[in-house]
């Protein structure tokens, strides 16, 4: 699965530790996402959307291996 | 999301500072023979010439104590508790349960007679201990990144 949080990020102009702390995770949860390590939980998923005004899909992607 | 079953984060500390007094009491009573003589007591029965009955508390205070710091340490909070520490958590105790039994396979096959009894003593925490090394090893590594 791919994402666009660190697109998102950059066109809000907000630091990994400014996302974690308002959907209340770690800096290190943000970038193990951002970097495609860790899926996150679909309520995960649902705040980021959220805080970022944008659908789910906008974020995250399946990709072909999935 | 809420994480059942775990202490507080402020447990960790608690934990550390029973864990070693109880750690060193622990050693000594099982390679030194330290007793603390206050902690005799008397059963009231005196079963033959060589058992006089009175049973020493202090392996058991050092036993309880190691599992009781060592279970602090292992499942207190952490500061942000979040779904990824979690699942942290639960591959750092599967981790720590296979090896657990992969090095006590190799001491029973290569540890024999009376030096077995002490490996089973030292078993008895050695999960919980696997388990924190691997957790904080990779809480570590995150904060790197």
């Amino acid at each position: 699965m791919k994402n666009t949080i660190k697109v998102q990020r950059a066109i809000k102009n907000i630091t990994q530790a400014d996302l974690a702390e308002a959907i209340g995770v770690s800096r290190q949860t943000i970038n193990t996402i951002e970097s495609a390590k860790y899926v996150p939980s679909t309520v995960l998923a649902l705040k980021i959307a959220q805080y970022f005004h944008t659908s789910v899909e906008e974020i995250f992607q399946l990709e072909l291996d999935d | 999301m809420k994480n059942k079953f775990l202490f507080p984060h402020h447990y960790r500390r608690i934990g550390w500072m029973i864990f070693f007094p109880s750690l060193v009491l622990g050693l000594a009573c099982m390679h030194a023979d330290f007793r603390f003589n206050f902690l005799d007591i008397d059963l009231g029965i005196q079963k033959n010439l060589f058992d006089s009955g009175t049973l020493n508390f202090t392996d058991e205070i050092a036993s309880i104590g190691l599992i009781i710091s060592l279970l602090f340490i292992a499942f207190s909070k952490e500061k942000i508790e979040d779904e990824f520490i979690s699942r942290l958590r639960l591959e750092s105790l599967q981790f720590a349960v296979y090896l657990n039994y992969m090095i006590l396979t190799l001491q029973i096959l290569l540890v024999h007679s009376t030096a077995f009894l002490d490996i089973m003593v030292y078993n008895m925490f050695s999960v919980l201990l696997l388990f924190i090394i691997r957790f904080r090893a990779m809480i570590h590594i995150q904060n790197q990144a």
